[in-house]
């Protein structure tokens, strides 16, 4: 083999004489020394449960000596109270049909009571004429693996527990959340005498606050004011400007049934609430209906918010223009522009926000616009504000991910007979 | 959609501010950002130049108002330059065209600036 002239073999020497002796040493070892001292513990029984021979491994692990076991123990002297029941009743039974039984989980009790978790094989060794002669059993020591598999369990426990609890806030936060998004929209609308109203609201992502509003209430005896309007921002903070934009409109339109003077007293009071940092404003269309013959007179203002569109009994649509109206909130005197204009029979007034009209469509994701939505409006005119609402939620179904921010719809509509009218007061 | 980029360059008259992309409420961030570190000294115009914005929702709206109002409270002021028509058209919707100057390009912005100063 190696050659002491040669370096470069010296130290190959060593390794080869430490293997040399390793593969001695395996060789000699004897059968019976490999039984006796296995690293598993071995078992033979008679028929009967009997134990006949054991090895030292096992004895080992019970505490006990050859011969307080041998020819005086059966296995299931071995086992705890629970693993003697289940040796009876499953293990035993199942060793006797098949003939051997692999790897059954059991615990052992030594002699000082302490258990031992194991793993159980069993072979029944026939004789010539195929007739039962004896069982022989090895036990594997599980210990290690039991604390793994119980770290396992605890570890899967303590998930499950996490996982429970954050679905748990979850739910508790979304339910908090569409409380409180109700509270930014009216339940339900009040009805108006001879006026039909459709209204829909979508939010972009069920975790952001909706940033949109609008509202409909009686102003005395025979006067309702409307608005509707968009918050800058998402999520919580757009929500709590939501909330003040809402509530100063219905407080403002107490005092004053002039849309640009409610429009300006809102806008004082975002101007005041936030004036440095973050921009936080609001675009709002704010109006007062007032019954007139078999129509009604509408007086609205705009705070840099889209044109509302009218469409009218003869199936056309028209915006109802308010150029100038600024941005609500950003300037301490912003001009809120007034528009006036009377809804017959058969017409109806369509507010909406942004959302749907910066939707981006087609092809070449361009917004979907004003113009479009005019257009739409009026293909739909003679479905009055149920058909025209109706007509855009499909509408906006359809723009998928195109549709990224929330929008708010309200139509008013007066019905083009008076039977509409009264069917419309039920809805 | 074409992701947001801003570059920033010093004219006499103040920051030139180039945005590139989409702005909306995704990138919105990225601009606004980028202009909250700038100086504007008082009397300096922050000019945002919009030559190669290809897309604006209202997100875009608030950040040129905040950057209105970075440049406002160290004295200054902010302009919008070649602005494209689709935002030109929310901008007026929204009456911002009334509160931000309107400037063809970024070097005419400049101009009326200096003439201003």
């Amino acid at each position: 083999m190696n050659r002491g002239s040669e370096p470069a073999a010296n130290g190959g020497r060593g390794l080869g004489s430490a293997v040399d002796a390793a593969f001695t040493s395996l060789l000699e070892e004897s059968a019976e020394d490999l039984y006796e001292n296995a690293p598993c513990g071995y078992l033979s029984t008679l028929m009967d449960g009997t134990i006949a021979k054991v090895n030292g491994t096992l004895l080992g692990w019970l505490g006990r000596e050859r011969d307080e076991v041998v020819g005086r123990m059966s296995f299931s002297d071995l086992l705890t109270v629970g693993g003697k029941l289940y040796h009876e009743t499953h293990f035993a039974p199942l060793l006797h049909m098949r003939g051997e039984v692999n790897g059954i989980a059991l615990e052992i009790r030594a002699a000082d009571g302490t258990r031992m978790p194991v793993l159980v094989t069993s072979v029944v060794k026939n004789g010539d004429g195929g007739e039962p002669l004896l069982i022989r059993t090895t036990l594997t020591d599980a210990r290690d693996r039991r604390s793994y598999e119980a770290e396992l369990l605890r570890a899967r426990r303590a998930a499950e527990e996490a996982r429970r609890q954050a679905e748990a806030d979850r739910v508790r936060l979304q339910s908090a959340l569409a409380v409180l998004q109700q509270s930014l929209l009216p339940d339900t609308l009040p009805d108006v005498p001879g006026l039909v109203t459709a209204t829909h609201y979508h939010t972009a992502s069920p975790d952001r606050l909706g940033g949109d509003f609008y509202d409909l209430f009686p102003l005395g005896e025979d006067r309702w004011a409307f608005f509707l309007g968009d918050v800058s921002g998402k999520g919580p903070e757009a929500a709590s400007l939501t909330s003040l934009a809402r509530y100063t409109l219905r407080t403002a339109a107490a005092y004053t049934a002039d849309p640009a003077a409610v429009l300006a007293t809102l806008n004082t009071a975002l101007h005041d609430r936030y004036t440095s940092g973050e921009p936080r404003y609001c675009t709002a269309v704010f109006g007062v209906l007032q019954p007139d013959g078999d129509g009604f007179d509408v007086r609205v203002a705009s705070g840099g918010h889209p044109p509302a569109v009218i469409t009218r009994a003869d199936g056309g649509a028209e915006f109802l223009d308010t150029p100038g109206g600024m941005l609500v909130g950003i300037l301490p005197d912003a001009p809120f522009v007034g528009a006036h204009n009377r809804l017959e029979p058969g017409d109806s007034l369509l507010l909406y926000t942004d959302g749907l009209t910066e939707a981006r469509v087609g092809a070449d994701r361009g917004l979907f616009g004003e113009e479009a939505l005019r257009a739409f409006a009026a293909e739909h005119a003679g479905g009055g504000p149920d058909g025209i609402v109706a007509a855009l939620v499909e509408l906006l179904s359809g723009f998928g991910d195109g549709l990224n921010d929330d929008t708010a719809l309200l139509c008013l509509g007066v019905p083009a007979t008076p039977d509409a009218a009264a069917e419309g007061k039920r809805t | 959609m074409n992701s947001l980029s801003v570059a920033v360059e010093d004219a006499p008259t103040g920051p030139v501010v180039q945005v590139m992309g989409d702005l909306d409420y995704d990138s919105a961030d990225v601009f606004r950002a980028a202009v909250g570190g700038l100086a504007v000294p008082p009397g300096a115009l922050l000019v945002i130049d919009l030559a190669g914005l290809t897309f604006c929702d209202s997100s875009g709206i608030t950040a040129f108002l905040a950057a209105w109002n970075h440049a406002r409270a160290s004295g200054g002021d902010a302009a919008l330059a070649a602005v494209p028509p689709s935002t030109a058209r929310i901008l007026h919707i929204v009456g911002v065209d009334r509160i931000l100057q309107v400037y063809p390009d970024a070097t005419v912005a400049a101009q009326a600036a200096s003439r201003g100063a």
